[in-house]
């Protein structure tokens, strides 16, 4: 169980959309992070076989995965991030559809989906119109769907958007509970999604991983420090100008800051220690736009 | 998975309204097609079921053999009712009256209107009021011989468009008619050959309709993701797409002329099935030797073979185009060329119209058609020829949108 990229790149026109990637997954969890537009959709459709790679490849265990065709796609389980439905099937009927195309069985396919609604908290909605399930429901039904064939690749594209915080730890548990036996590769742009269940984090941006490994081997390899200070409201200005701030709060004591910085920043700065949210503050810090939309 | 591609059709609620337009053409072609009026002896018109009882009663004292005897009959009781009081008369009601008398036989009374017309492309409605009994031998030899006129005529019009080849050929069809023809009731048969274009024209703009949405539907639905990604996503799951297509188009076609079929033999009759064409005015000149149960199969099979193939390339637009709006614009394409074609009127083009899909869904005009085409050796009328061109191209097309479908990119 090995999928392989090998200098996978993707352009659009002008825009580079993936930019030489390698890299492997085994089994596990992979939780691919980045900004808007950092390219992690091109690059989880390329390993759908939805889109041609513009050059290099990708093999699962030795064979390319658009040469595999069918055998691979057995495999697959996908939720895209513009996730498209029949919008006047009901759920039931919309699941037995792509159980069908998805080639289960129709007496397994109606098991698996009792099942999967079940999982999915969806047990009572399966006879409303998709069209009628909100934003959340839908997204769950999403996810629903990807798990039908019982995928050996299971890639979701932010399969979180849209959920309620209960429903999203519900879905952390899920897919800690569904890693044990294959590959879950997951973007997202909340770190808290995979701060916890992620084997392997993936930092991406402008079409490159630009960092990869553990939370823990991530957060070593970290160049700079983590501190807090507080200040009273009128200075807090100038270290926003001058640091990578990674947090801010006001209270009654003054203006709580998470800095980034490899010196201490004031004398009376606490060290901390650092977060993946940190981490990925200290990537796309500008691209993030974090840092004004608080100020 | 077919049946899941056949729901999702269904499930549109603009396809529910379509089958509900569907319905409706069909109940008003049927209307249309048995509102025939029997003119009674008061010279009413009378309607209704036991008026095409009438009607056909009357028509039945004159079923048989058309031979010159018949003929004859025919030209006497048409004078007789010409010289009575009602046929002088020049009030409307007499008028009626007399042509209340004449209702049996006025079938034949057209057969006679265009064998004694002065020109093959003339019809003159009041022809047979100046015929007399010791003409009636001609009825079979002036058919032939004003198609002759027509075709060796240096002046006219089908002098230079067709060859001596097609020529003889259209002759010989002439002359291998087996005659005497017979006559009988067959309202139910030619009422039904009149009104069956429109059911089966609005079958295909439906159907262009329902089978628009099969292929661009992923599309536009964004649920394109999902199907390329999964096991039949670039194989069963798209020739189920096709099936789906082809299953709604056989069902939704045969559904809709078999209703209207049944409906009307029912209400007017079906007697007359084995006549042969020619023996009513409206196929006369036909040069197809057909009876009236096959002209029947080929209106049906030829609109089917049209609805499919047009329906399939609707499909085929819709994959490639991945638009299901510029796929809804194939059939009603398909109505515009041919009246922008007819408008250049040049020899080419009429050799083109003859053979566009829209005449495979109105072969009871097809079939008086006189259009011809040389193929190698052989002449061919347009009709057999229309059959195999667009069943040929509507069984390549599966596999060019099979092949279409497979290769795209999802966006
Ligand atoms: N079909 C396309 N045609 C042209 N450019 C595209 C297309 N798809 C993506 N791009 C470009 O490729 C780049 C990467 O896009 P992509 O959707 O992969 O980013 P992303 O990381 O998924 O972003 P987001 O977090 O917003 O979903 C962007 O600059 C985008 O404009
Ligand atoms: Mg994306």
């Amino acid at each position: 169980m090995e999928l392989v990229m090998k200098d996978l790149s993707r352009q659009f026109q002008k825009t580079t959309a993936v930019d030489h990637v390698s890299y492997t997954m085994t089994q596990g969890v992979y939780g691919l992070l980045g900004v808007n537009g950092a390219g992690k959709t091109t690059l989880m459709r390329m390993l759908c076989t939805l889109l041609k790679p513009t050059s290099g490849s990708v093999t699962w265990d030795g064979s390319d995965i658009f040469r595999m065709d069918g055998a691979y796609r057995r495999l697959l389980g996908y939720l895209p991030q513009d996730f498209g439905f029949y919008p006047d099937f009901t759920v039931r009927d919309y699941l037995l559809y792509i159980a069908s195309i998805k080639g289960l069985r129709p007496m397994n396919a109606a098991r698996r989906t009792k099942e999967l609604l079940g999982q999915v908290g969806l047990a009572g909605a399966e006879h409303k119109k998709m069209k009628k399930l909100s934003g959340g429901m839908k997204r769950r039904v999403g996810i629903a769907q990807a798990l039908l064939n019982d995928p050996k690749i299971l890639i979701l594209d932010e399969p979180t958007a849209g959920l309620d915080p209960g429903e999203r730890i519900r879905f952390r548990n899920l897919i800690s509970e569904l890693a044990e036996n294959r590959i879950v590769l997951l973007s997202t742009h909340i770190v808290s999604d995979v701060e916890y269940i992620a084997h392997e984090i993936l930092l991406m941006g402008e079409g490159r991983i630009r960092s990869a490994g553990t939370v823990g081997e991530l957060l070593h390899q970290m160049p700079v420090r983590v501190w807090q200070i507080t200040v009273p409201p009128g200075q807090a200005g100038r270290y926003l100008a001058e640091y990578a701030v990674s947090n801010v709060k006001t209270d009654a004591d003054g203006v709580q800051l998470r800095i980034l910085s490899q010196e201490q920043p004031a004398a009376k700065a606490a060290a901390q220690s650092a977060t993946l949210e940190d981490l990925f503050l200290w990537h796309f810090g500008e691209k993030a736009g974090e840092r004004h939309d608080l100020v | 998975m077919t049946w899941y591609e056949i729901k999702k059709v269904f499930s549109r609620p603009g396809s529910k309204a379509a089958v509900a337009v569907l319905a409706a053409v069909v109940a008003v072609s049927c209307y249309l097609a048995t509102h025939i009026a029997y003119v009674n002896e008061q010279g009413d018109n009378e309607y209704g079921r036991a008026a095409v009882m009438r009607l056909r009663a009357a028509q039945k004292e004159w079923a048989g053999v058309l031979d010159t005897e018949k003929i004859r009959q025919v030209i006497e009781a048409n004078n007789r009712v010409n010289q009575s009081p009602e046929g002088q008369a020049e009030d409307v009601r007499s008028g009626n009256i007399a042509y209340g008398r004449k209702q049996g036989f006025l079938g034949i009374r057209s057969l006679l209107n265009y064998a004694y017309a002065e020109g093959f492309r003339i019809s003159d409605w009041y022809r047979a009021d100046v015929l007399t009994p010791d003409m009636a031998d001609q009825f079979y030899e002036r058919r032939i011989g004003l198609l002759k006129d027509w075709l060796y005529d240096e002046t006219g019009e089908a002098y230079y468009r067709y060859s001596p080849r097609e020529k003889q050929f259209l002759v010989t069809r002439y002359e291998t008619l087996q005659t005497p023809l017979a006559y009988d009731y067959a309202e139910g048969w030619v009422q039904l050959f009149r009104y069956a274009v429109m059911v089966i024209m609005l079958c295909m703009i439906l159907l262009g309709y329902l089978v628009s949405g099969i292929f661009a539907g992923e599309f536009v639905q964004k649920a394109d993701a999902v199907f390329f990604s999964s096991y039949y996503g670039r194989n069963k799951a798209i020739a189920a797409k096709l099936k789906a297509g082809a299953a709604i188009v056989t069902a939704v076609y045969f559904g809709a002329v078999c209703c209207y079929s049944a409906f009307v033999l029912w209400y007017l009759g079906a007697d007359g099935y084995w006549l042969p064409v020619q023996a009513h005015w409206s196929a006369w000149k036909c040069f197809y030797h057909l009876t009236v149960w096959q002209k029947y199969l080929i209106i049906v099979f030829g609109g089917y073979v049209g609805c499919l193939f047009i329906s399939l390339l609707c499909m085929w637009v819709s994959a490639a185009f991945k638009s299901r709006a510029a796929a809804v614009m194939v059939p009603i394409a398909m109505e515009f060329v041919p009246s922008f074609l007819g408008n250049l009127s040049n020899a080419a083009a009429d050799k083109i119209i003859g053979l566009l899909p829209d005449r495979l869904l109105d072969l009871d005009v097809t079939l008086n058609l006189f259009h011809v085409y040389t193929v190698g050796h052989y002449v061919v009328g347009s009709v057999p020829l229309l059959f195999v061109l667009y069943g040929v191209l509507a069984s390549l097309l599966v596999p060019v949108i099979y092949g279409r479908y497979r290769r795209t990119q999802a966006q």
